[in-house]
């Protein structure tokens, strides 16, 4: 059996357990490719208008699966540990999915810590769903914890060694996963940064559990589990770097709240709001990403 | 035979040249309209400079502006400088105890903050182009009226009419509605100058403490009208170089004449053939539309690739095939 994992959205944050998890229970996968504009245009046509950037690239990764697996995969994600929720349209992409596409085979699992439905429960299920049995569903589970936990804290010391190097000026991208790691959305940006001969160092590569504790230095009231990491990781990462790019994707809800806010309590470092739209041309994010990255060199030398 | 550095500021609306000495003098400008052929307005004002600037030999040249790379790559420039870098060199010169700098060009408005002679903030329009230059001149259009007479007759207004700026589209329409109900023409362009105005303030401007000495410039600070609204709202004097609109290829020369790399730049550019050829490049799904630059039907440059496949030495690798 193939299981089919759009390279968009949660992939970019659970990839590396879906991988491992339908591996030891003996199931193939295919992921789709990065993205690309064919992958782009077709989300599109499949999205209304007022969809976010990011949610049409996902249809537009679901679209390239069907016919190439037995399964899509897509998990409904409604909140992590109590009072932690995740963004309505990371938890509405299944029936979105299935309402525009109508009839393909959608593998899902439902994750809703505050309603007493939590992941390792969710895997069981998806694991008995798919004919293994209840012991190897758990340790199958228990094992992609594992090699994702591993990857993970390999990813945060590869990010540690690079801000002990004071050589280069380093910006800070705080940023969804799958909007600074995705090739056609954000890569262009850290590219164009590494080109002006400076570092970037991702949101999502700081320590999380100390992120999440020290989110509340800015706001404690935030629910969105993901931005409160990534705004977290401003508060442990800010004497380590010289700048902030709030990268975002056209219209997110959550963003369009907290980068007002970071740019309202983070005063002591300089900040930038770059969006990307589907429209976008590369002149206007160059023009303002060297600007910004002349700005501050200036700074550096005071 | 003196020395003199190029600066050629390339923006949507207008191009703008100059030649400075040694001692940062301008020894030749040249503003005209862009037109939509950023290539034809630069070898048009490369003739014009090279006329005023008599005997002279150009040592460097540095472009900026919105197409400074492609003029980068006409030109061979030494520096190729954003926008907000290039005016600040600029105004530096001419006023080095600047703390704000306002820009309003064609399509780009910005604000850039200095203290003790250093960049610290600066904020530019994001996805809009609404308050721009090209919003008044198109309104100028509507109403009959050249766009270098907007400031004047602004002048003449003691009652500007109200106008909500927020939105272009909203705005033409505020527009001629008033103009239905019988506000006068002098009224409505004073109105439209302080729209400017205070849509600059609450967009670009929004949160930043302005802090005297204030410089305003871009091709719009030419218009009085929105020189005078700006004082009204922000109340403080408003500083307008005479060069305000060339302070942008300002900068680049005197960035060109802090990086010299030691040659000498031949205005018979101006007279070589530059095209442009777009094509989409198949060798992926991204499809990206791949410009190339010839020069006298040689490939100098190319960009718009995401991938090494689209990259000038694939390209030149294909055609030579």
């Amino acid at each position: 059996m193939t299981i089919g994992l759009p390279r968009a959205l949660l992939y970019y944050r659970y990839g590396v357990i879906w991988e491992a998890f339908f591996k030891i229970i003996g199931c193939k996968t295919i992921t789709s490719p990065e993205t690309n504009k064919q992958i782009l245009n077709d989300g599109i046509r499949f999205s209304i208008d007022e969809c976010c950037l990011p949610s049409k690239i996902y249809m537009g990764h679901v679209y390239y699966l069907i016919g190439k697996c037995d399964y899509i995969l897509i998990p409904r994600i409604a909140s992590c540990k109590k009072r932690n929720d995740v963004c309505v349209k990371l938890n509405a992409m299944y029936d979105i999915v299935k309402n525009t596409f109508g009839d393909i085979s959608i593998l899902d699992y439902n994750v809703d810590n505050h309603n007493g439905l939590n992941e390792r429960r969710a895997f069981i299920n998806m694991g008995r769903a798919l004919g293994c049995s209840y012991a190897k569903a758990l340790s199958a589970y228990k094992n992609a914890k594992k090699a994702d936990k591993l990857l993970y804290e390999k990813k945060v010391e590869n990010q540690n060694r690079l801000l002990e190097n004071n050589d280069k000026l380093k910006i800070l991208i705080v940023s969804h996963s799958y909007n600074c790691h995705d090739k056609f959305l954000g890569y262009p940006i850290s590219d164009y940064i590494k080109k002006l001969n400076c570092v970037s160092v991702f949101a999502d590569a700081a320590d999380r559990e100390k992120s999440v504790v020290m989110s509340r230095k800015i706001s404690d009231s935030l629910y969105w589990i993901y931005n409160k990491e990534s705004i977290g990781s401003i508060k442990v990462l800010e004497d380590k770097v010289n700048g902030i790019i709030l990268l975002t994707a056209f219209p997110c809800g959550p963003d369009s709240l907290v980068n007002e806010l970071i740019m309202r309590k983070v005063r002591d470092i300089p900040v930038i709001n770059i969006i990307l739209d589907e429209l976008q041309g590369e002149a206007g994010i160059q023009t303002r990403i060297e600007s910004f990255l002349d700005v501050i060199k200036d700074r550096a030398r005071l | 035979m003196k020395t003199g550095y190029l600066g050629v500021d390339t923006g949507s609306i207008s191009t703008k040249g100059v030649i400075i000495d040694d001692e940062n003098n301008i020894i030749a400008n040249e503003y005209l309209w862009t037109e939509g052929n950023p290539v034809n307005a630069v070898k048009s004002v490369l003739r014009a400079i090279e006329k005023q600037s008599g005997d002279i030999a150009v040592a460097s040249v540095g472009t900026t502006g919105s197409a400074r790379k492609l003029i980068g790559a006409m030109l061979e420039a030494d520096v190729v400088k954003n926008e907000i870098t290039a005016h600040a060199v600029g105004t530096l010169v001419v006023f080095p105890d600047v703390r704000t700098i306002l820009e309003i060009g064609g399509q780009d408005s910005k604000i850039i903050l200095i203290d003790n002679g250093i960049v610290v903030d600066y904020a530019m329009n994001t996805l809009c182009a609404a308050g721009t230059g090209s919003f008044l001149s198109s309104q100028a259009k509507r109403l009959g009226i050249d766009v270098e007479d907007f400031g004047n007759i602004a002048l003449t207004s003691n009652n500007p009419t109200k106008i909500a700026a927020r939105c272009t589209v909203f705005a033409e329409s505020d527009l001629v509605h008033k103009a239905q109900i019988g506000h006068k023409r002098e009224d409505i362009i004073a109105g439209l100058c302080l729209a400017v105005v205070n849509n600059y303030l609450n967009n670009v401007g929004k949160g930043k403490a302005i802090k005297p000495p204030i410089v305003f410039q871009g091709g719009v600070s030419k218009n009085s009208g929105v020189v005078r609204a700006f004082e009204q709202v922000i109340g403080e004097e408003i500083l307008v170089d005479k060069n305000s609109h060339l302070m942008g290829a300002y900068g680049a020369a005197i960035l060109a004449k802090n990086n010299k790399k030691g040659r000498v730049f031949g205005f018979d550019v101006a007279k070589m053939e530059f095209v442009t050829k777009g094509y989409e490049c198949k060798k992926c799904p991204n499809n990206c539309e791949i410009i190339c630059f010839y020069k006298n039907n040689i490939l100098i440059d190319s960009w718009g690739n995401r991938c090494m496949n689209g990259s000038v030495a694939e390209i030149m690798s294909v055609k030579s095939q």
